[in-house]
């Protein structure tokens, strides 16, 4: 008790240091936090991309696929696969994959041929959100259409233009028809923006002559639920069969997922570098204090304090400051990320910039959790701690007799 | 020396050599020395003659080069530095020269602080300390933090936290170094008083034969030993330390 009255006081003895750090502290913990809520954003944005339009959070699909995608590799009882799922509280939904070429008036491209089931992806995945212009696929209309925004470019079409559609079906016959742009995507993903032509589910199976199975099954998790928990209870609920995979999207892509993972690790990177700086600023201004009160040192431990509450409330007086700061911290930095999460930066011409196949957003919001603002604030306190231990220690194992010459 | 069973402080030949770079100085040279419960002595003698280094190894805050030093029984020597902070927080009361106090504290925390380490209870902390500070004449300052008091009144407050904890001896080195000798008198007269009335023992250094005079044994150092042991009447002052130093 005594050890903590005496270290508060003498943080306000030499009240302009003391002020100083603690504003170095509360600065260094300001930028942390909006730094580590914008981080967190990206880093959750990306993956958001990344799961909602193309990957899911887990998927399901026949083991070859991913390595040699053939039209003949696919998950054939998708749909009690799906309802299974379902059933369990996941949202799943079927996607069907193929090549073509697609063309519009003098000009062609080939075309990545996705089948989808409207309202069933619509409930689980975000590309129906995703549409730039025109309207999202609708079985009632089969030969309506959803493409690419590079695509429509590249085609020069717009909405309720024709593109013609050339392939091969499943029967070795050459499938062929006119369809419609009944809607343009926004840039999401660069495979689907370049070349991706949405049908709907049945019109893709009539087309390519393919009556039954999925080519991969999409599943989104709760958010709360750990990804690698998730991909094992869908295992356990697919049913362990011969020829079928079910995999993490970290594990379908991994290199988009270590990407997104070296984002993050940036984080820390960052933080040491302002944290070392803050780090020298409190270790000096400790130094100086102890330099300071070396005699009293002396003193203290001629009437019998022992090294272990000197160094105690050596410390106690650098976690005090870093109280201080955290609540300024926090305080100042609650209403400024709050809007950085709600209302975001926009990045302006950065906005549809393309970065590993990501697409940055328009707007580019914070993200904060939990974790988010306890890293920075957890941080704060091992740096203090650190940076206060050598002088703590200085100032407890003195010698009473030479701190007691001293001045 | 006074009679009252076995010494609580004995020092059998102590020497302290210190190295200055290449130069040995020996601040002691065997001194012997014996203080029973109750005495009031006071080491004297000329400048560099041992006495700080002397208070230092009974305070347990040195070691001797050579030689005992012994605390009621306790050889020092053999104590882990844990047992010496408790010995010194529990046995031993310092008062020194100046800058005696914890300048965050006030005079109240400050007579207190040692006790709050003893984990004394808060209510017979504040009744001792309340008491102690009217005795030594500093009743209704106790608010006031070190740089608000005179030296006179910094040295009381000293000497309450030393008395406070209840220690086996006040040790002081040139107490009333930094202060006029009125207010000298008036600390003498509360650490006799204080000697007389609850038989804690001081042992103190002085240069200040006006001080020496409430001293009721006299050790006079020379070159580290010690040179006369005298016992006299408090308030008499020996004619041998007239012609000394008067
Ligand atoms: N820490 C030290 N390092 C080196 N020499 C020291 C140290 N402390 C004391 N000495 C030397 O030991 C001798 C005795 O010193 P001490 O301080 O005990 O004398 P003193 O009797 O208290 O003198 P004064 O009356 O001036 O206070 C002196 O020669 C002094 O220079
Ligand atoms: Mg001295």
């Amino acid at each position: 008790m005594i050890i903590l009255k005496m270290a508060w006081r003498n943080v306000w003895r030499n009240s302009r240091r003391s002020s100083i750090t603690i504003a170095a502290m509360t600065l260094a913990l300001f930028v942390e936090l909006l730094y580590a809520g914008m981080v967190a954003g990206l880093v959750y944005g990306m993956e958001e991309d990344a799961t909602a339009y193309e990957l899911g959070d887990v998927q399901v699909f026949s083991e070859g696929y991913l390595t040699k995608p053939s039209l003949y590799d696919a998950v054939e009882d998708d749909e009690a696969i799906v309802s299974r799922l379902r059933e369990a509280g996941f949202r799943a939904t079927g996607r069907l994959y193929s090549g073509g070429l697609g063309a519009a008036g003098e000009l062609s491209s080939g075309v990545a041929l996705v089948g989808i089931d409207p309202e069933g992806d619509a409930a689980t995945m975000e590309l129906h959100a995703a549409i730039g212009e025109g309207e999202w696929l609708d079985a009632a209309d089969p030969k309506g259409i959803v493409i690419g925004r590079g695509l429509a470019r590249t085609l020069a079409l717009g909405l309720g233009d024709e593109l013609i559609v050339l392939g091969q079906a499943s029967d070795g016959s050459v499938a062929n028809e006119v369809y419609k742009v009944r809607g343009i995507l926004m840039s999401v993903a660069a495979g689907l923006d370049r070349g991706g032509v949405l049908l709907t589910e049945g019109e893709f199976r009539e087309l390519m002559v393919f009556p039954t199975g999925s080519h991969k099954i999409f599943v989104r998790k709760p958010v709360e639920q750990p990804l690698d928990l998730a991909r094992d209870e869908i295992a356990a609920l697919v049913g362990a069969r011969d020829g079928v995979s079910v995999k993490t999207w970290k594990e379908v892509s991994p290199f988009l997922a270590q990407y997104i993972d070296s984002v993050a690790g940036v984080i820390v990177v960052v933080y040491l570098i302002v944290y070392l700086a803050v780090g020298i600023l409190i270790l000096n201004a400790m130094l100086m204090a102890v330099f300071e009160r070396i005699r009293e040192f002396g003193v203290l431990k001629a009437i019998g304090y022992g090294p272990g509450q000197v160094l105690g409330m050596m410390v106690a007086e650098g976690m005090l400051q870093a109280v201080v700061a955290t609540a300024l911290g926090v305080t100042l930095a609650l209403p400024v990320g709050w809007y950085l999460q709600e209302v975001g930066v926009n990045v302006g011409t950065l906005g549809g910039m393309q970065m590993a196949g990501m697409t940055m957003p328009p707007v580019w919001n914070a993200y904060y959790t939990l974790e988010t603002t306890r890293v920075p604030v957890i941080m704060l306190f091992v740096i203090v701690l650190g940076a206060v231990i050598y002088p703590a220690v200085k100032a407890a194992w003195i010698s009473p007799v030479e701190a007691m010459h001293h001045r | 020396m006074t009679s009252n069973g076995t010494p609580i402080l004995q020092l059998d030949g102590v020497t302290k050599v210190f190295h200055q770079g290449d130069i040995e100085v020996r601040a002691l040279r065997g001194l012997d020395l014996a203080v029973n419960q109750g005495e009031f002595v006071a080491l004297w003698g000329p400048s560099g003659s041992g006495k700080t280094t002397a208070l230092n190894l009974i305070g347990a805050l040195d070691s001797p080069t050579e030689g005992s030093v012994k605390l009621e029984g306790r050889e020092l020597s053999k104590l882990s530095r844990r047992e010496l902070s408790a010995m010194r927080r529990d046995r031993i009361g310092f008062v020194f020269q100046a800058y005696n106090l914890i300048p965050v504290l006030t005079a109240y925390e400050n007579a207190e602080s040692v006790m709050a380490l003893q984990g004394v209870p808060p209510k017979e902390r504040r009744d001792r300390v309340m008491k102690l500070l009217a005795d030594v004449g500093l009743g209704g300052m106790e608010h006031r933090r070190p740089h608000e008091l005179s030296g006179g009144q910094q040295q009381r407050v000293a000497i309450a936290r030393a008395i406070a904890s209840n220690p086996a001896v006040v040790l002081a080195d040139e107490p009333t170094a930094n202060v006029d000798s009125a207010t000298a008198e008036k600390l003498l007269d509360i650490m006799a008083k204080l000697n007389a009335e609850q038989g804690v023992t001081f042992v103190f250094s002085t240069h200040d034969p006006r001080v020496m005079r409430y001293a009721k044994r006299l050790v006079g150092l020379v070159d580290g030993a010690v040179d006369t042991d005298i016992e006299k009447a408090q308030g008499e002052l020996d004619p041998e330390m007239v012609a000394l130093g008067g």
